[in-house]
């Protein structure tokens, strides 16, 4: 296949190559899909078009297959994506997986998962939270002893997205009981079907089950499954996420929750009353906002600079609105609040239940809230304590 | 910590900025606010002179007018620094804003001599042409050569000091921007104590007469006016975005050195969460000014016109929001007069409020967005 150098493109052209080959291949049946987290199978002839065209992989450098664009071209990929409304892949695998092994995973781990991620054979779950370690994430307790070339494996993972549709996770275990937390953890290469691996998924608020639990009894792990050196799996899985951080404050659900509720409030006429218009300004200007809070992050990364800490004052801002703007399509609702059912408007059904509760969810994952928080006061104001 | 972020390859920017810093060593803010509101003077004419000197007046008039022809950029940078340096100034109307409306207005004596006098600081050159966010239209009448004018006007700063206003009246169903002698016959003034301790004035025209020469724009259309307005709002902004700098790290220094239960209170994890929402607004608050500065230097107008909006309502409401909580944060301090923190949270009411409030610039903001 012809390899083309994208970072050399001007950022138009490439956005207009790609949003029009986008727009040609992701199936119209897909598109703006009312479930956050489809399946591989769901959405397999998406994933498979853009395993074909060599653009699954955005990030990973050209050599292991993937389009080795800079954050600049990165963030037009995620733009034009989340513009053309394409469902969200089962995307552990190309967004944790790959960098993990690209950066510190041995050759053969190297040829032997990314291929097989970029093919669709290989779906992955992420074995991180724990009954009792979510926020605390360092004090996980699942364990993995070597014995006779293998890790055994026993414990219990928890809020595992899409592991009843992964056929490998990538676990965190306690490898060293008596270092400080942060300092006995590794990262387990773990084959699904390997003996021991049970998977019972948890329905969420939205009555979907996408996240699962994970236990493992006495699972017999090769030990050439271990990720970079043992009990430095805290610092890997620390550093996967770099720039990619920035996603987690693009404004994409808020912005399309606000669509919504400008068009439930449209059908019911609710620009008209002075107080709706008042609090439906608040929030559109909130997300207005945002977008410019955004594009200062994003400046930097077009420059060739690297994110600080601070970026996270956009997932908790992000997060936030997104439940302001559900909450008020609530009010706006009235007595139809009590409907699961779609609204029905001349223009269209709006979700509102649906954004409601799926507006919960990302104040919480990916670091809550009040941790992003915690993590500000220290690292960017340096606060005391 | 929180300040604007703008591209400034030659550190001219910076140099603006360490400039007002340097100025405000030798004028602190909050000592010359205590000395207005003590002996009820509108403004400090001596500091204006200094700002004059410094090339700060005039700074968006254009060249051939004496003044610098520098952007809103550079005015945004002064004004940010003279928030967080709490210098009391009416900078965005009496040079932002006069600047403007004689930059808009065509070549004429009477343009000239307001712009040397204003670049100068000889001149105190006050715009009264808005109140509530609207634009105020005096009545006019000709009567032979000259104009008479009628009505009154609202929410003047510096009303005391003003050696000139300009003002619009309709006349003959036409806008004309007019500059106004404030020792004009019919003139008369009322004041109001405002939140800073410093009047705020009603004018009062009953039959004040302008000869012809004294016409800066016979037809003004209202969307030179808005433009001009918009700019001033933008420096408005980055002022409220310098107090919402100011008053946050302010809060922050508090708490790291407040000491309760053996601890300095900022070690507590309620109060970082609070520092750090309020960290948040600050950053929100300069991000949406250089979001407007950016769009103005554009060419989309309805762009711009949304952008400007967007940061007069944030930076008002950030400022006023983190001095407030601000407040709490210093304990009983804050409820002091002695406490610098309380100056902060009425200049941020005071310029929150002035060419539209929040609440009403968000309304527009939506409508104006969804009338397209």
């Amino acid at each position: 296949m012809m390899q083309t150098d994208w970072n050399s493109l001007p950022d138009e052209e490439f956005r207009e190559i790609f949003r029009d080959w986008v727009d040609d291949n992701c199936p119209s049946e897909l598109r703006y899909m009312r479930k956050q987290r489809p399946t591989y199978e769901e959405v397999k002839d998406w994933y498979q078009a853009l395993s074909e065209k060599g653009w699954l992989s955005p990030v990973w450098p050209v050599e292991h297959g993937g389009m080795g664009l800079n954050p600049a071209k990165h963030m037009i990929y995620v733009e034009e994506w989340a513009r053309l409304g394409c469902p969200r892949i089962p995307d552990h695998g190309i967004g944790l997986v790959g960098p993990l092994l690209i950066q510190y995973g041995t050759a053969e781990q190297k040829a032997e998962f990314l291929p097989k991620i970029l093919s669709g054979e290989h779906m992955w779950c992420q074995g991180y939270s724990e009954p009792n370690a979510g926020s605390d994430l360092a004090s996980l307790r699942t364990s993995a002893v070597l014995e006779d070339g293998h890790f055994v494996v026993n414990g219990q993972k928890i809020w595992t997205t899409l592991a009843h549709c992964a056929n490998w996770i990538f676990v965190l275990v306690r490898t060293d009981k008596e270092a400080k937390p942060q300092r006995g953890i590794s990262v387990l290469l773990v084959d699904m079907s390997l003996p021991g691996v049970t998977v019972r998924p948890i329905a969420n608020l939205r009555g979907e089950k996408d996240f699962c639990e994970v236990f493992f009894d006495s699972v017999k792990v090769p030990a050439h499954r271990l990720v970079g050196e043992v009990n430095q799996g805290w610092t890997l899985a620390k550093s996967v996420l770099g720039h990619e951080r920035i996603f987690l404050g693009a404004p994409t659900r808020p912005e399309y929750a606000l669509g919504r509720l400008e068009k439930l409030a449209t059908s019911r006429g609710a620009f008209d009353d002075p107080a709706f218009l008042s609090r439906y300004a608040k929030l559109r200007l909130d997300l207005y906002d945002l977008g410019s809070s955004f594009e200062r992050f994003a400046k930097i990364l077009r420059s060739g600079g690297e994110l600080g800490a601070d970026v996270s004052m956009l997932k908790i801002f992000n997060t936030e609105l997104y439940q302001r703007i559900t909450e008020e399509m609530l009010m706006l609702a009235g007595e139809e609040s009590r409907y699961n059912d779609d609204l029905e408007t001349e223009n269209g059904d709006v979700d509102a239940m649906n954004l409601f509760l799926d507006s919960r969810a990302p104040a919480i994952f990916g670091g809550s809230n009040e941790i992003q928080r915690n993590i500000l006061a220290k690292a960017v104001l340096g606060l005391p304590g | 910590m929180p300040q604007m972020v703008m591209d400034d390859e030659d550190g001219e920017l910076a140099m603006l900025r360490d400039s007002v810093a340097a100025f405000a060593e030798n004028r602190p803010g909050p000592k010359t606010v205590r000395a207005l509101r003590g002996d009820h003077r509108d403004m400090d004419t001596a500091q204006w002179t200094e700002m004059a000197e410094a090339g700060w007046l005039g700074l968006m008039l254009p060249e051939e007018l004496g003044g610098a022809g520098l952007g809103i950029r550079h005015q945004a940078i002064i004004s940010e620094a003279l928030g967080r340096a709490l210098i009391p100034s009416p900078m965005t109307t009496a040079s932002v804003l006069s600047s403007l409306l004689l930059a808009a207005a065509p070549d004429s004596a009477e343009r000239s001599r307001l712009a040397e006098g204003l670049i100068a600081g000889s001149a105190i050159v006050v715009p009264a042409i808005e109140a509530n966010g609207h634009l105020v239209r005096l009545n006019g009448r000709r009567e032979g050569n000259v104009i008479r004018l009628d009505g009154h006007i609202e929410f003047v700063e510096a009303a005391h000091s003003a050696t000139d206003f300009i003002v619009l009246a309709e006349v003959d169903g036409k806008t004309l921007l007019l500059s106004l002698p404030s020792d004009c016959t019919g003139l008369s003034r009322a004041d109001k104590e405002g939140v800073e301790g410093t009047p705020l004035s009603i004018l009062v025209l009953e039959g004040c007469r302008v000869a012809p020469e004294k016409c800066l724009i016979d037809g003004a259309d209202a969307k030179t006016v808005a433009k001009a307005i918009d700019l001033a709002r933008v420096a408005a902004s980055a002022e409220l975005s310098g107090i919402a700098s100011r008053a946050f790290e302010m809060a922050r220094e508090y708490t790291v050195n407040r000491v309760q239960f053996g601890k300095p209170i900022a070690s507590f994890q309620v109060i970082q969460h609070r520092l750090v929402d309020l960290w948040s607004e600050a950053e929100m608050a300069a991000a949406a000014v250089v979001n407007a500065i950016e769009f103005l230097e554009g060419e989309d107008e309805k762009a711009s016109r949304l952008a400007v909006l967007a940061a007069k309502a944030r930076a008002s409401d950030a400022a006023s929001l983190i001095a407030r909580r601000a407040i709490h944060l210093y304990g009983a301090m804050g409820f002091t007069d002695e406490s610098d923190i309380g100056l902060y949270l009425k200049r941020a009411i005071n310029l929150g409020g002035m060419l539209g409030q929040a609440e009403q610039l968000r309304r527009q903001f939506v409508i104006e967005e969804r009338a397209a």
